[in-house]
Order: structure tokens, then sequence, then C-alpha cells
């Protein structure tokens, strides 16, 4: 009997059909990022000059950084709001560790670390509360949100303190080989968060965690360590943004990260990273916020108000979340 | 009935949940600590004029405040509803010079249109609330800084419309904390009097069961975002009104304490304990709070650290972990 | 004569007020495949959930070759080399095969945190290969058919091996119940795979299969193991006696109560009722004052019927006829609307409204009796819900006490009342009505049932047991894999036995 039985694998993969449809789901973002170029090269003239491409890069770089971050906490299926809150109090602490016009110290790269690690701080915390107490994490992060811009006005005390280290400025002002730093600086975080993502545990079970997480609880996995992980990974990228912007901004401020939150959320939606978890990553990310960013660019070029985009980037985010969830509705399901 | 009702079933004796009584009773407890605390430190406190400050600083946190409780009611909440008043105080400078009363209503019924957008949204499309008004937020505020070209509309003509409501006094107390606190009243003895009154809670507590009565949960959700807007429309008429324009970014600065007082008041986030009254303390809390600090001279710069920090505890001292499975 | 694998002995597991396992004893011997059947309640899925540590034996002994053991949880399961493949798919589907295989046993593929894919992919591949299966471990699971991640829950559990030095028991768990053709085949033939090198624990409600596979079968009934049969000699007959053979009271489900109901007009009629994967072709009558029972195991597709009627669940094809007219329901909104109410499995979360007092669940489904308008009459609410408290005798401190500490009994009482209160039903669904109810509560239920019946309410009842189906029914129908084998009629002194409907079920 076992000689005629049909070898399995073979007969029932998934049929060819639904393998398009899940290539196209897969692939659209791309294809609409490469549309969304091809378009506005031809709707401006500016559009694809080295000159543009180069400011392009520059805008994308620190929102990449941050959408990064906010990927593995979207993974687990829990969400950051405290992103603009964090890059707020990094970037003080960064330019009062660096030489500034406040006080005296000149920590130089020991400043950046400070501001970086302030960010993997408030990460910390919004998982441990998130964890340990069973808050939901849109409301711990709120408010840690709130505490984040409290410490940096805080640390404001009235007037905006600037950096005066010519060596860190250079990070955010200047260029190597025509691109700006920063945009090295978001490739080199891109690098690190895909490894961390690919090859190691917080990654790996960021996926299964936020895939099913009762299953991964059966497994034995420490659930509680990797989701605080993904949520210190979170802060720590906020952290790191509140340098760059304060590197290119030359100062530190409380709104620095103003409208960022909601960008970074956009984008990593559209790049095809699922809100409910364990699914996307960071490339797909890294589309998204291709698509945002070649978006806002292009669509400034061709005349149209920047708050009519914020207004657009709100509906498409209901949009792409709506699609994304469409085949999961049911008659008797609650989501609050 | 083959026999009838015989001997009366004993009745068991019930514990008392000691625990319960006393973290519903924290709130008001905190209140009246906390003005004791800040009478002895400023013993003008409880005069008229610093009472009358108080109240109208009240008033427009508590009206959108009032609007998320039943948001938060329900187990969802509302992220847009700051956002959509300022974009509401936009339309009034814009509509009120040309239409007057008429353009308060119209304000007013836009917005209570756009919670309901919201709400149906929400509610058909089964996504999770917070996404969904993190969207309205990005899409109300973008447009009220378009048409307001990014900033403040002085209302002129026509303020008087609507100046009465920072204008007049009843016994030297501002008639608009009044009405609000009026409104509060009413809402809490609606959710009494009426048959589907405990809906909201109902939806907060036991939804699946409600839905498996035959209850429209649907109806519910769409009804909670569609008064939370009526509310945002409310507060912005009064936000106007005080601050004699409107301004695309006016009332975003609210929504924190709102949500606080909610919270604060002893609304679970969770959904199913709280209402209208609990969230009237909660208000009083977080300005009581607010005179207070600035009154032992804390520098306002640490407000939101403390709006933040008092959320979090709020919320970890009223969550039913019992109902909340996997927490996300 | 060598020493069984495994073997539990007198093992005892209650809950409550149900005792799910009663002094059992069976055992599993080298290199055999073991089927174990039984009813619905008969404690298969305890005895899996015990040897895969997920629940804990009141008193008994475990058995490990020889060797007593306690397993404290799924991890101790699986060190001691038990593999279970369970009913429902618990494969993640967002990550790999190889990653699913190896979940939270990787070991030495990861190391300082950071994974060796060749590693990981290659010690997955050794698992796959013991049952020659041609999936790869780089596949993503998301992208395999059922059949195919039911092998790669196979393979999982043959990672157990990897643990102990002992051969490992697998143990497999309804495994064919999303296999269809070709697929079972495939089933079988990893079965006698395993058989080389393993032992095999097979459970199933499909009889034929089970004889088929296994080398011996236990019958478990209320807990205990009741028989063991060779299946070569077995008689199929007496394996479905002996499922059922019980003492059943006539007086205790107040069959005396049960009248006539031929002469009635039919309320609900049902008509080619189908829904894709879960039941076709379905088609029935229930008329006023009449208990139609529907008796099938799990996976029979009744349960899914009795959410289609009610709204919960859309259907794909046929009519459902309410007092003559059709309805197609687009949420329990309307069903309830229309009449028709619905007792749940799952109580706590679908029955009662926790957190809401007792009065406010018995107005939940229809204010109106209580109400002006929109307008609440407390006085009026008060006296009906202490009058249902009387007649339905529940045991509450007060109408306003919160509903999640009553007992069970008492809460399903509550929901009953919920659904009686409100003058517009005509249908009442009842899915295991009497689940976890004490002996005196359960007598209560089969009392308020004939009182339904009498006031000319329709059941559709799924009963626990196959005893109260028949007792409490006026016609039953015995679903299996989504399709109605066979009718009963089942007026007073007409009953079927027990045995009649089992042989339908597997």
């Amino acid at each position: 009997m076992t000689s005629t039985a049909p070898k399995l694998g073979e007969s029932v993969r998934i049929d060819r059909g639904t393998r398009i449809k899940k290539f196209l789901v897969g692939a659209g973002p791309l294809l609409a990022l490469i549309v969304l170029a091809g378009f506005f090269t031809i709707a401006s003239p500016t559009f694809s000059t080295p000159g543009n491409l180069s400011i392009l890069l520059t805008q994308l770089s620190i929102l990449m950084v941050i959408g990064i971050g906010l990927t593995f906490v979207i993974l687990l299926g829990s969400i950051d709001l405290s992103v603009e809150g964090v890059m707020a109090s990094s970037s003080l602490v960064f330019v009062l560790f660096a030489t500034n016009d406040r006080n005296d110290f000149e920590f130089g790269i020991f400043a950046v670390l400070a501001g970086v690690l302030t960010g993997s701080l408030f990460g910390l915390i919004n998982g441990l509360l998130h964890v340990r107490l069973g808050i939901p994490s849109f409301m711990v992060t709120l408010g840690m949100g709130a505490v984040g811009i409290g410490v940096a006005t805080v640390l404001f005390g009235g007037r905006a303190p600037r950096l005066l280290d010519d060596g860190l400025r250079v990070w955010g002002v200047g260029n190597t080989a025509g691109i700006s730093n920063l945009v090295f600086i978001a490739a080199a975080v891109l690098a690190i968060a895909f490894i961390i993502q690919r090859f190691t545990r917080v990654g790996r079970y960021g996926y299964v965690i936020g895939g099913d997480e009762p299953i991964a609880k059966l497994s034995g996995i420490n659930i509680r360590k990797y989701k605080v992980l993904s949520f210190v990974l979170s802060g720590t990228a906020a952290g790191v943004a509140g340098v760059m912007a304060a590197t290119q901004l030359g100062v530190g401020d409380t709104t620095i990260g103003g409208g960022l939150l909601f960008t970074a959320i956009t984008a990593v939606v559209l790049g095809g990273t699922l809100l409910v978890g364990g699914r996307g990553g960071v490339v797909q990310t890294l589309i998204g916020v291709g698509i945002i960013t070649v978006l806002a660019n292009g669509l400034i070029l061709v005349g149209v108000d920047p708050y009519i985009q914020q207004a657009v980037q709100g509906l498409v985010i209901v949009i792409a979340v709506i699609a994304s969830g469409w085949s999961l509705r049911r008659r008797v399901r609650v989501i609050k | 009935m083959s026999q009838t009702t015989a001997a009366a079933v004993p009745r068991p004796k019930l514990a008392v949940d000691w625990k319960g009584q006393i973290v519903s009773a924290l709130p008001l407890i905190v209140l009246i600590l906390l003005v004791i605390a800040v009478t002895i430190n400023q013993p003008n406190f409880l005069a008229l004029g610093s009472v009358r400050g108080l109240l109208e600083s009240m008033a427009p946190i508590l009206l959108l405040a009032l609007g998320q409780t039943f948001v938060i009611l329900t187990g969802g909440i509302d992220l847009s509803f700051a956002a959509t008043a300022s974009f509401g105080t936009v339309l009034l400078a814009l509509w009120m010079p040309n239409l007057g009363v008429l353009g308060v209503v119209a304000v007013v019924a836009t917005l209570t249109l756009i919670g309901f957008i919201n709400g149906f949204v929400i509610a058909k499309t089964q996504i999770p609330s917070f996404i969904a008004t993190l969207g309205a937020l990005g899409l109300y505020s973008g447009l009220g800084l378009a048409i307001s070209g990014a900033s403040n509309i002085r209302i002129g003509e026509s303020y008087q419309a609507i100046g009465w409501i920072t204008d007049l006094r009843i016994a030297g107390l501002p008639l608009s904390a009044l009405l609000v606190i009026l409104v509060a009243v009413v809402i809490a003895v609606a959710m009494k009097v009426l048959a589907r009154g405990k809906s909201f809670h109902a939806i907060g507590l036991a939804e699946q069961a409600l839905l498996m009565s035959g209850g429209s949960t649907l109806r519910i959700r769409i009804l909670a975002f569609t008064l939370c807007g009526l509310f945002s429309g409310l507060a912005a008429v009064m936000l106007a009104a005080s601050q004699h324009s409107g301004g695309p970014t006016l009332a975003d600065t609210l929504q924190l304490p709102a949500i606080a007082a909610v919270v604060i008041g002893g609304t679970a986030i969770t959904g199913g304990v709280g209402g209208a009254m609990k969230t009237v303390v909660g208000a009083l809390i977080i300005v009581v709070l607010r005179v207070g600090m600035s009154a032992i001279g804390v520098d306002p710069a640490f407000e939101q650290i403390v709006y933040g920090v008092v959320i979090i505890a709020a919320v970890v001292l009223t969550i039913d972990r019992t109902r909340l499975g996997v927490v996300k | 004569m060598s020493v069984p694998v495994l073997e539990v002995r007198n093992l005892t597991k209650t809950f409550k007020n149900v005792v799910a396992l009663d002094d059992i004893t069976f055992e599993v011997r080298q290199n055999e495949v073991v089927g174990l059947i039984g009813e619905n309640g008969a404690g298969k899925s305890t005895l899996l959930k015990i040897l895969s540590g997920i629940y804990q034996p009141d008193s008994g002994e475990i058995l490990r070759n020889g060797k007593k053991t306690v397993f404290r949880g799924p991890k101790e399961s699986a060190t001691a080399g038990i593999g279970m493949v369970h009913q429902e798919q618990s494969l993640v589907t967002s990550v790999t095969v190889a990653e699913n295989i190896l979940l939270g046993s990787e070991t030495d593929a990861v190391t300082a945190g950071f994974y060796n894919w060749r590693k990981l992919n290659a010690k997955a591949q050794k698992q796959l290969d013991k049952i020659q299966s041609p999936i790869s471990p780089t596949d993503k699971v998301e992208n395999l058919s059922f059949a195919q991640r039911q092998m790669v829950e196979l393979a999982k559990a043959l990672g157990v091996e990897e643990f102990s030095m002992e051969a490992p028991v697998i143990v497999l768990d309804e495994p064919t119940s999303v296999l269809e053709g070709d697929e079972l085949e495939v089933l079988f033939a990893q079965i006698e795979r395993l058989r080389q090198f393993a032992s095999v624990i097979f459970v199933s409600h499909r009889l034929d299969e089970v004889l088929r596979v296994s080398d011996r079968v236990y019958i478990l009934k209320d807990g205990k193991s009741v028989a063991e049969r060779n299946p070569d000699t077995a008689d199929v007959d007496e394996l479905h006696r002996l499922m059922v053979g019980r003492e059943s009271s006539a007086e205790f489900y107040h069959e005396n109560e049960q009248t006539s109901v031929a002469e009635m007009p039919v309320v609900l009629s049902v008509d080619g009722l189908g829904k894709r994967g879960a039941f076709s072709g379905v088609s029935f009558e229930v008329r006023k004052g009449e208990v139609l029972g529907i008796s099938g195991v799990q996976g029979s597709g009744r349960e899914e019927l009795t959410r289609v009627l009610f709204g919960a669940e859309p259907f794909d094809t046929g009519t459902i006829v309410l007092d003559g007219k059709s309805v197609r329901f687009s949420s329990p909104v309307s069903a309830v609307s229309a009449g028709f109410g619905y007792i749940p499995a799952e109580r706590r979360i679908e029955g009662i409204a926790q957190g809401l007092s007792v009065q406010d669940n018995i107005f939940l489904a229809d204010p109106a009796p209580v109400s002006i308008g929109p307008f609440f009459v407390a006085s009026k609410a008060r006296a009906a819900a202490e009058e249902w408290i009387s007649r339905l005798r529940i045991r509450t401190p007060g109408r306003g006490t919160n509903v999640s500490n009553l007992s069970g009994g008492n809460q399903q009482k509550v929901v009953l009342a919920k659904w009686l209160n409100s003058p517009r039903l005509r249908v009442l669904i009842l899915d295991h009505p009497t689940r976890g109810l004490d002996v005196g509560a359960k007598e209560d239920v089969y009392t308020f049932i004939r009182q339904l019946c009498a006031q000319g309410i329709a059941i559709v009842l799924l009963a626990d047991t196959l005893e109260e189906t028949i007792a409490l029914s006026h016609s039953i129908f015995v679903m299996r894999d989504g399709e109605i084998q066979r009718r009963f009629d089942a007026s007073p002194g007409n009953k079927p036995k027990p045995v009649e409907l089992v042989e339908q079920m597997v």
C-alpha cells in the first residue's frame, strides 16, 4: 500500500490563482512606489533631478528610522504612540550632553550614546508597564509619550539649546559623495534592523508572538521578555531619530518629532506590515516610507498644499487598514 | 406549572467587594484631599474668583471628556476628538460671519456627522478604534490647517451669538461650566432611566453576550462615536467663544487632559465601568491638580509628565485584567 | 513481556461538578497503534490534555516505560517523548516550517540569540525525513494546505524524539477531520511508517478509521475505560453498545410530561440548508411545542447549524422559513426580533453578560415588557425580576447581584429567563444547556423545557448526552460530517435506543 500512496506535498500545494493573488499583495507596495515615482517624474520637471533626489533621501532617513522601530512593535500586534515624545527627550538629552550653548558638557560621541539610550530607556519603561501591568500598548505609550514631551519641556527650559559640536553637526548637515550623511546612518540602522529581524530571537519570536500568541505561550517562549525587547528596539530607534534630527536642525526641541508618528504609522501600514501583527517587516517599511516620501515630495513639487497631504494621509491609513482586515470580518466578532 | 412557587429559594449571603468599593470611591476621595491640600497652601483657593476661574477652565475639558466617556465605556477610544474640535473652531470662524447662529448649529451638526462617520467605519469594517480615529485625527487636523492657512481666525461680527457662553454668570459662577455639569447630570440620569441606558456599559462588559442576545452592538457603537462628535462640536463652540477666534490647533492641548479626566474619574479603559458623573469628578481633579501644581510652584513644563503618569496610574487601578485575554 | 511504553493507572480528574476521568487505566505498548473511541464527554480530550501536561490528574499515576512520571506542563510531556498532534491547528502561520517544527526547542541552532539557519533547517529536515515528506523547511506555513500543515505538525510531534532516549509516543487527536480522499491514505501510510519506530495513540470519532489503523482499541465511556478489543475480531454492534450502555431514568427527564405535537402547526421549516465547509442538504421541520434533538459528534456540523439558524453565521444554500415567511438573518439582531432565542454552550461569554446584575441580564434581550416607550419602569422591572427568580428557582442574594457571582446552574437559569421574558419568543435553540450543571440544576432545566413546550415554544436541542437527547426530544436527527444520516421519531413510548444514534454518529 505504501508504494502506491501519493507523495505528500505535491498534490495540493496552494493553487496558482491564490499564489498570484498573494504575489500581487506582497509586491503591491513596491509596484505602487514605482508607479508613483514614474508619475512624478513625468508630472514635475524637478522631481528626478539629483538635487531633489538627494532631498528626498534625506527626508526619508529620519522617517525610516522611526518606521523601523515601530515595525518591531507593530509586528507584535501592539503599537507605540510615544515616538514623538521620545524623540523630543532624546534630542534634548543629546544636545545638552554635547557641546552646546547652555552648559559646559562636551561629551561628543558619548552624548550621542546618551541620547540614544534615553530612547532605549523609554522603550524599556513602555515594555515593562505594558507587559507587567497588562495595560494595552496604545494607552501606555500615549501616557509615556506625554511624559516624553514633558521631560523634554523641562530640559528645554524656555529656549532651545544649540548644538555647537561641528563634528556632530556634520552628521546632519554634511554630505558624503553628494548624499546626506543622515542617509548613511539610516541605511546602517536598516541593515542592523534587518539582521535583528532575520537572525535573532527578538526578530523571529516577534513574528511568532504577533502571529499566534497563545501558541507561542504553549511552546514555552518567554513572551514577556521578547515583547519588552521589541519596545526597547522601538524606543532606541526613536532615540536615534531624535539625535539625527538634532544634528540636522542644530538644536534640541520639544517639537522635533512633530507629525512623525502619524506619517511613520502610515508608512509601516502602507508597506504591508499588518497592524494585527505577524506579517511584514523592515524591508516592507522601507518601501512604505519610500511611498510616503515620494508622495509628499512629489505633491509639493506639483503644488499641493502640505496640509491637504496630511489629511489625505489620514484617509489612506484608514483605507489601508480596512483593506488588510476586510477578509477577517465576522458577524459575531469583538474589535474594540 | 406543575407546582406553584413553593417555598422561596433561600437567598445566599453575598460577600462585600471591599476592594471594588474603595477603587470606586477613590477619585472622589482624591479630589477632596486635593482640594484640602491646595486650600491649605492657598487659602483663597475656595474664594469665588478662584472657583470661577477653575470652572471656566474645566468646562471645555469636561465637554470633551464627556464625549470620550461614551466611547471609552464601550471599550474603544477616539483619538481624534480634540483635533476635530479644533477643526470645528475653524469652521465656526469661517461660517459665523455669514450664518450667525445658524453657523453654530451647522458646525455642531458637522462635527456630530464626523463622529457618526467614525463610528460607522469602525463598526462596519471591524478595525480597531485607535487606528481609525488616528486616521481621522490626521484627516481633520490636516483639513483644518489647510482651510485656515495654519493660523487663527478672529471671530469678529456675530460673535454675540456665542459670546454669552463665556460672559454669562449665575451667582457669580460661569454659566458655561454649570451648563456642562447639568448636561453630565442629564446623561447620568438618562443612563439610569432609559430602558437601553446601560447599553454602552453592556458593550464594554460583555459585547459577545449582548450580540448573542440580539442587541445591536453596531448601533450602540455608532451612537457612542456620534455622541463624541457632538460633544466635540459643543466644545468647539465653547472654545471659540472663550478665545474669540477659531484655530486649527485650538483644542489640541486639551486632548491629554480630557482623556486623563475620563480615566482618573474611574472609567476603566477596558470599558463597562464608569459614567458621566465620574468624568465630572475626573475633570475637577485635573483642573485642581493644575492649579495646585502652579500654587506649589511646579514648573508648568511638568504638567505633561504629570498627565502621563497619572493616566497610566489610573488605568492600572481600574483595568479589568480578567476580561482582557491577550493584551496587545 | 516488555514494559509498556506508556501506561496510565487509575487516573481520575474532576472539574467542579463533572467527573471527566473516572479511575481510568490503559496502556500503550512498543510499536503499536492504540485506538481510543468514545462519544462526547467520554473523557478522550481530558485524557489527552493530561498526557500532554496541560491538566494535572487529581489522582492516579502515569508511567513512562515503567517509571512513574509527572507532566507539569507541555514541555515536560514533550521531554518525556510524547508528541501531540492536536485537533486544532497549532502552527504559527507567519513563520517557516522549520521555525514551527523547532519552536521553543531550537537548542544549538540558535546561539547567543543568533539564528544559524543552516543548522535550523537541517534539524527540521531531519524530522521531515522521518515521515518522508517533500515539504521544505524553508516553506512558509501560510502557503501550505491543511493536509500539508498536518504533516508539519506530525514532524513537529516527532521532534520529541530528539529530547528523550525512549521511543516516542505520538498522539493523533482527530487527525482525519480536515482531510479528504487521497490525503487520508497518505495519513494512514504515515501511521504505518510511524509504527516502525514509535507508538501511536489514535483518537477519532470515525469508528471505521480507528478500527482500520489500530492494533488494539479502548472504548471510553463516562470517563472510564469500559473495554478493550482487537479490531480484527471486534463486533461493531458490540462496540456501539459498549459506548453508550447506561442507566437512565425516565423520571429524571420528566418524560411523562412530554405530549404529542403531531397536530401542531409547523413553526420553523428548513430546506436544503448548507454552509460551505460545515454542513449541506439539511432539511427539517419543527412544530409548535416540539423538541427537535440533533445528535452528532464534534465536527458533525450541528453546532454550525444552530449558529446559522440564529443568524450568527451566514449560510450559502437553502431556505429558512419561520411561521410561513422565508427569512435570512444578517445577524442575531434580526433573528431575535423575529422570535429566535439562543442558549449558548459558552455560557460565560455568550450567555450571561458578566458584570451586569441578574435583573439587567434578564431584560438584556427584550426590555419592552418592563418599559414604557424608551423609559424603564423600575417598579415593573423589580417585580418581574423577582418573579423570574422565584419561578425558575434562581439562587441569588438578590436581583442586583452581579451575575458572575452565581453558580453555573443559576447563571443558566438567568439566561433562560432572559429568553422566556420576551413575548416574541417562537423558537429557542439550546446548545449544550446542561453542560457543567449539577444534578439538581439539570433536572430544573428539564422541567423548564417541558414547560416551554406546553407554552408552544419550538425547541431545537443540542444536548450533552444521548440520553438527554432521546428523553427530551419529540424527534431526532443524527448528523455526521455535515449531513443528516438518519431521522428518528422519539415520541413517548417510541423512543430510540442510544445505540441506534451512535451507529449513525461514528
